[in-house]
Order: structure tokens, then C-alpha cells, then sequence
């Protein structure tokens, strides 16, 4: 019995993948290239993290609100943040694709393991697709975890207690907003570098 | 019908010499191996085929060299794609995990449904199905991790893994589906086994049919490699 449910799910993940795999295919994405990067980033106000993050901030929430009040208004706070942790995914998931692709420029030959030492451009792009991989990285475990929350509301029936957001700072030993405003210095850096002309819209939309 | 059975060898020799153009023997030594393997295979089966008891014995043979080239052509995938993560901790338990639980449900399955075959072309079998899961969980695997990690799926090993995917997902489907049914379908799981294999062959020409490297010219933009996957376990390491 196990084991048909086991093959059915197999076949039913070979086939979402095999769809998958075609959408590639039929779309060829991404379509981005080097000059239009900036406009496919998502503007993250980090300040307004800081304050959905800032425990003082939750505690005062608490302190004025009843308990069912505290619980909606947590959930409210928690969707405003996972849209800021996506936007910041896919800003770093743009910014891995730019760095890929200025690494495939700087050094053509990927088989070879490249010393970024001797070649500060490649140096460039590299410490912005660790700053990216970092990002992404935190956005998969707080996203996991604030979907989980959001699906499965326990805290409403008094299983678990509600979630902190001041908690989701850090995730897997990555603070969250830290790194990404250090991606943000290494995008800017590297724009500095290789497209200066796009710095302020880079700014403005990272 | 006749021709049908003879699409996958002329398809096979198409792929055999758009590898040899590409030099993939080179970069995918087990999968040139398999495709040059398929054409051989295929050509003996052929010149064998009006003696029954001489291709009996082809037959099985070459079923189980298929499924051993194919568990080579696996690991050297994860191999490329996963570049030195299969080596290295964790990383060492990925390929033979996925060969036990392909082994497990191929047993479990063997279990449930008796098998008219007896003596080792029963256990051929069981080997088959095993190989087709473990063909399908690292494909499906692999397409998880493109969203995910942000891989680039227009690889050589991906291309790979695709079409043991549609092949494999496609043979499991009409292996378990079929098998409901009863041995009236046989003619109909042939013929779905045999279009599924031309449609994988179609997709390893169509990845093999443009060079690697140049797939993304000039300024523009492609995901990640492999190579940075590398970048993942280091992250992956400074959080532990």
C-alpha cells in the first residue's frame, strides 16, 4: 500500500518536473540581460523591516491589544513581511543571475577554478553572489516558516504560542536585513563598476 | 508498426553523432558510453531477431547493461550538477539513498504484483524499475532545485536527467497503470515505451544539438552554474 502511494507521488513529482522542464523550454527565461537588471528588482523598505522586526515594538503591540487582536494584527505583520523576505529573494535572485553572468564575462572558462584574487572585477562579482547566496539562503528558511504559520494557524487554538517576528531576524545563523543591506553595498559596488549609469535606479529600486 | 520499433535506433544514431560532433565523450564519458552502447545494442538485437533462443539471451543481456550504464549515466549527472557536494559529507549519501529507495519500491512493487517472469529475468526487471525511480527522483531532484537554488537548466546534465525523467515517468506510469489492467495492454505499453524513448532520445539531441558555454552570448543573462552551488555549501557551512 505504502510503497503504490510512494509510486504514484514519484510519478506525480517526474511529472510536475517534466512540465516544468517545458515551461523552460517554451519560455527560455529569463529574459532579462545586463542592461535592464535594475528594472526587475523589487524596492525593500528595510526600515519598515527593522520596525516589523524590532521586539519593543511587538511587546507594545501586545501590551495594548487583547489576545485576539494581537493574534490578527501578528498576522497581518507577518504577510507584510514575507512580502518584504520574497521581494528580497527575487532581488537576490536577479542580483546572483547579473553576478553569474558578469563571472561568465570575466572569466570564461568555468571548468576552471578561478582565483578572484588576481581579478578585483571577478572579485566584484563574486562577494555579491555570496552577499545574494546569503539572502536567498534566509529567505528559504523564513519563508518556510512564515508559510507554515500562515497555513496552519495553531497559536489561534492555543497549540503553539503566536510568532515573534523580532524571532525571524535570524534565520539559520543569517541576520536577515543585515545581509541584505550588505547586498545592497555589493550591487552597488559592482554597479559602480560595471554600469554606473544605472547606480541612482539601483538604489532606488533595491 | 514494423518501423516504429526501428524509430529509437535511427534516433539513437542521430544522438551518437551529434555527441561525437560535440565531443561530449569528453564531459559525459558514462552517457556517450550509454548512447553508443543503445546503437549497438539495438543493431544486435536486429541481426539476432529470427533467432528466438540467440535473442532471448541478447535481449536480457542488453536490458541489464542498459540499466547498469544507466545507474553510471545517473551519478555522473549528480556528479556535474552537483558538482563536489556529491563528494563530500552529506553530500556522499545523495546517490545511494536515491539507489535504495529506487531498489525498495522496485521490490515492494515486485512484491504486490507477481510477475510472469521467473529465474534472473525477474530480477532484470526488478533492476529496471529500481533504475526508472532513481531515474525519475534525481530528475524530479534536479527541476526542484532549479527554482529553488536558481540553477541553469539549459546543461548538458540536465538535459540528461530530462530525458531519463519524461522516459522514466512516462515507463512507471504504464508499468503501474497497465499492470492493472492485465496483459491485454501489452501492446499498448510497448508502444507508449517506445514513443517515450523517442521523445527522451529527441530531448538529449535537442540539449546535445548547442554547445554548452555558448548558450548564453553576450551580455545576456542565465542563472547560476553549478560552480556556484560551491558558494551554497559555504554559506550552508558558516550557518552550521
Amino acid at each position: 500500500m505504502f510503497s503504490l502511494i510512494f509510486t504514484w507521488l514519484i510519478i506525480a513529482w517526474g511529472t510536475l518536473a517534466c512540465i516544468y522542464m517545458l515551461r523552460c523550454a517554451w519560455t527560455r527565461f529569463p529574459r532579462r540581460d545586463l542592461d535592464d537588471v535594475v528594472h526587475f528588482l523589487h524596492p525593500v523598505d528595510l526600515s519598515l523591516a527593522e520596525s516589523l522586526l524590532d521586539p519593543t515594538a511587538d511587546f507594545e503591540l501586545r501590551w495594548h491589544s487583547t489576545p485576539r487582536a494581537y493574534r490578527e494584527a501578528t498576522r497581518r505583520r507577518m504577510r507584510l513581511y514575507l512580502e518584504l523576505v520574497r521581494r528580497m529573494s527575487h532581488n537576490s535572485r536577479v542580483l546572483i543571475e547579473y553576478g553569474n553572468a558578469i563571472m561568465r564575462r570575466e572569466c570564461p572558462n568555468e571548468d576552471q577554478p578561478t582565483d578572484t584574487h588576481d581579478n578585483p572585477r571577478a572579485a566584484l562579482a563574486s562577494d555579491l553572489q555570496h552577499a545574494a547566496i546569503s539572502v536567498r539562503l534566509y529567505a528559504l528558511l523564513v519563508v518556510v516558516r512564515l508559510r507554515l504559520r500562515l497555513w496552519f494557524p495553531l497559536d489561534a487554538v492555543g497549540a503553539l504560542p503566536a510568532l515573534q517576528l523580532a524571532h525571524l531576524r535570524i534565520a539559520g545563523d543569517v541576520d536577515g536585513p543585515k545581509t541584505y543591506h550588505e547586498l545592497k553595498t555589493a550591487a552597488e559596488a559592482a554597479f559602480v563598476q560595471f554600469q554606473p549609469a544605472d547606480l541612482p535606479v539601483l538604489t532606488r529600486n533595491l | 508498426m514494423f518501423l516504429l520499433w526501428y524509430i529509437p535506433l535511427l534516433l539513437l544514431a542521430i544522438l551518437l553523432a551529434v555527441l561525437v560532433r560535440g565531443r561530449a565523450y569528453k564531459v559525459h564519458p558514462w552517457f556517450f558510453a550509454y548512447a553508443a552502447f543503445g546503437v549497438a545494442a539495438d543493431v544486435v538485437r536486429f541481426l539476432t531477431e529470427r533467432n528466438i533462443s540467440v535473442y532471448r539471451v541478447t535481449y536480457w543481456a542488453t536490458e541489464t547493461a542498459y540499466w547498469l550504464l544507466g545507474i553510471m549515466v545517473m551519478y555522473e549527472i549528480l556528479q556535474r550538477a552537483l558538482g563536489n557536494l556529491v563528494r563530500t559529507g552529506w553530500g556522499r549519501l545523495v546517490f545511494p539513498s536515491i539507489l535504495l529507495i529506487g531498489l525498495g519500491l522496485s521490490l515492494a512493487r515486485a512484491q504486490a504484483v507477481p510477475s510472469a517472469l521467473n529465474g534472473y529475468r525477474h530480477y532484470i526487471v526488478v533492476g529496471a524499475i529500481a533504475v526508472r525511480f532513481s531515474e525519475v527522483l534525481i530528475f524530479a531532484g534536479l527541476a526542484t532545485l532549479v527554482p529553488i537554488l536558481g540553477l541553469r537548466w539549459r546543461q548538458y546534465s540536465f538535459g540528461i536527467a530530462t530525458g531519463f525523467g519524461v522516459y522514466g515517468t512516462v515507463s512507471l506510469l504504464a508499468t503501474t497503470k497497465f499492470s492493472d489492467f492485465g496483459t491485454r495492454f501489452k501492446f499498448l505499453w510497448d508502444v507508449t515505451q517506445i514513443v517515450s524513448y523517442s521523445i527522451a532520445v529527441l530531448i538529449w539531441i535537442w540539449f546535445f544539438s548547442a554547445p554548452e558555454q555558448n548558450e548564453t552570448p553576450g551580455s545576456r543573462l542565465s542563472a547560476p552554474s553549478p560552480s556556484v552551488l560551491e558558494e551554497y555549501k559555504n554559506a550552508m557551512r558558516r550557518m552550521r
